[in-house]
């Protein structure tokens, strides 16, 4: 596997992580086909990146004729068996390691023994999913970031299984597409969340404690730190269910408490105050419609 | 001329004890500012570099377009270095910036409250001790709180206003309008070890220690995971070796001392880098920086 050899990756699951990761691999000039388990799903994935392209002629990142190509190479399917000739798989369906080492299991039947399996997981152990497939030396964790199509990091997670071959030929995979890789253990959150979870949760209980308010902590992160956007304007945008979710799932696994979910939190998704998508969390979003009315 | 003559006059006078690395910061951009600036420190050799450090400093302004050569000139000779004390008898607001030991700035400040009048607000740039403790070593402790000041000082828009448990709401109102009218943004923060920066930056740089000497990743991977992922300007181990692991390990130590935060615990590894005095950029060793970073 060369950085500018032309491939045929299966990508599994049309949701937002799917359709990011997608593009991703049609601009990069591989086949790729997205595969969900119907055709409703499967047609809103190649919807989504139809849109993103559509988007990038617009801003006039892209000439039509790039456009027509890179839409040429995107196919969707609900049949796992259509992932047959697939060199890479990546796997970004529900955030549920039974169902991401069961599917991987499935493909063993289908696909070729030296076809790269990529899991997306952000939270979960890679090398649980990778006990799934009966040859897991080939299973390799790739993390993309949110919004895949325009932000530049990979975390490549190496599996207590993954051998250095399928390692060496992600590396080479991912730089081909134009990304940053960085190599992290197999640890839960990886690097980024490992570090922006209890983060994200000391500001929370600072806040409840009274340390400092959402305006003078957000002005303290970006005008002290630098940083380019607030922690409770990104909690917003994130959204606090997501947020609580992953904290649950790293406090299960490390059983430091500061990565429970802050009692704020628990209250705020009580009274529906989930964030930005549901017009007030931290802040309020007076441009939402579910809000305000 | 007349115009000159406008612009020359300055808008009152900042007094200033101790002129290393935060006094030059802050006497900089107080003078940029359009203040008068009155820099006290004991040698004539500590005064010398400070001039040094603040003349760089806008010399490096000068070359990025910040201000005219006219302009730098004028900030510059707004300063008045002296080892007098006596002098800041004209100062309109005093602020502290010797070093961050407790028995040096006690006894400065307790000197300071001789030599300025009533009215005169006397602040304390400090990062890492009580405010409110140093506060008793002032005549009129209404009349004064806290200025954190970030390094460097004139790149950083912050500084935290710390409210002592004396300080009374005139004060804070003052030094509201002060740090607004050096061309900074403030936020009134309560006296508790870390303020509000350091109490949010320091557990996060000690969890990054201890993951790397647990090898989660390497220290790049580390930093470019951060600054990718996440947009920060700068990766938290090449970020602590510029701040120097010992000036971390110094402010952490204090804030865990003060709350027994276990977040706060300074990590071992922390801990054998300092005493080999791998501390960073200033030792041409730290996490990043020299050969084989923290792996010892």
């Amino acid at each position: 596997m060369s950085e500018s050899e032309v491939l045929t990756v299966g990508i599994l699951g049309g949701g937002t992580m799917g359709v990011g990761i997608a593009t991703v691999m049609a601009r990069a000039g591989h086949r790729t086909i997205i595969r969900d388990l119907d055709h409703q799903r499967t047609d809103a994935g190649l919807q989504g990146v139809r849109q993103f392209i559509q988007r990038s002629v617009e801003l006039g990142k892209l000439d039509t004729a790039e456009s027509d190509d890179i839409l040429r190479r995107l196919s969707g399917t609900s049949e796992l068996g259509d992932l047959a000739g697939c060199d890479v798989v990546v796997e970004a369906i529900f955030e549920d390691v039974r169902l991401k080492a069961e599917i991987f299991g499935a493909l063993d039947e289908i696909c070729d023994s030296r076809t790269l399996f990529h899991t997306n997981t952000s939270t979960l152990s890679v090398t649980e999913i990778a006990s799934g497939s009966r040859l897991p030396n080939r299973v390799v964790g790739t993390h993309y970031c949110n919004p895949a199509a325009l932000m530049k990091l990979v975390e490549v997670v190496k599996a207590r299984q993954t051998d250095a071959e399928s390692y060496g030929r992600t590396v080479t995979f991912l730089r081909g597409l134009g990304k940053t890789a960085v190599t992290v253990q197999d640890s839960p959150g990886f690097i980024v969340n490992r570090f922006l979870v209890p983060f994200e949760n000391d500001c929370v209980r600072a806040l409840a404690s009274g340390i400092g308010t959402v305006e003078s902590i957000d002005s303290a992160l970006i005008n002290g730190l630098r940083y380019p956007m607030g922690v409770f304007r990104l909690l917003d945008v994130v959204g606090l269910d997501i947020h609580k979710a992953v904290s649950v799932s790293l406090f299960d696994k490390f059983h430091d408490r500061r990565y429970a979910c802050p009692p704020l939190i628990d209250q705020m998704i009580s009274s529906g105050d989930l964030g930005r998508k549901a017009g007030r969390g931290f802040y309020s979003y007076e441009d939402s419609n579910l809000f305000g009315g | 001329m007349e115009r000159e003559k406008m612009v020359v006059k300055p808008i009152g006078t900042v007094g200033l004890l101790g002129f290393g690395v935060m006094g030059a910061g802050i006497a900089q951009v107080a003078s940029r500012a359009g203040y008068d600036v009155i820099a006290v420190d004991t040698d004539k050799s500590i005064l010398a570099a400070g001039e040094d450090r603040v003349r760089e400093s806008l010399v490096m302004a000068e070359l990025r377009g910040k201000l005219s050569d006219k302009e730098a000139e004028l900030a510059f000779l707004r300063i008045r270095p002296t080892t007098s004390i006596d002098t800041l008898s004209s100062a309109d607001i005093v602020v502290e910036a010797v070093a961050e030991v407790k028995e040096i700035k006690l006894e400065v400040l307790a000197t300071v409250g001789n030599v300025v009048s009533d009215d005169v607000v006397v602040v304390t740039n400090t990062s890492a001790l009580s405010v409110t403790e140093l506060a008793r070593a002032v005549p009129l402790p209404g009349r004064f709180g806290g200025l954190h000041f970030f390094n460097p000082v004139p790149a950083i828009r912050l500084v935290e206003i710390v409210r002592a448990l004396a300080t009374t709401d005139e004060t804070i109102d003052q030094l509201t309008k002060f740090v607004e009218s050096l061309g900074k943004v403030s936020i009134v923060v309560k006296d508790r070890p870390g303020f509000l920066v350091n109490r949010l930056l320091m557990p996060y740089l000690n969890d990054v220690i201890q993951a790397y000497d647990e090898k989660l990743a390497s220290a790049e991977d580390i930093d470019i995971a951060v600054e990718l992922g996440l947009g920060y300007p700068m990766g938290p181990l090449k970020l602590l070796d510029l701040i120097g692991l010992d000036v971390h390990e110094h402010a952490t130590c204090a804030a865990y001392e003060s709350c027994h935060d276990p977040s706060l615990a300074p990590p071992p590894l922390l801990q054998r880098m300092v005493e080999a005095g791998y501390i960073g950029n200033k030792a041409s060793h730290g996490f990043r920086v020299g050969q084989s970073g923290g792996e010892a």
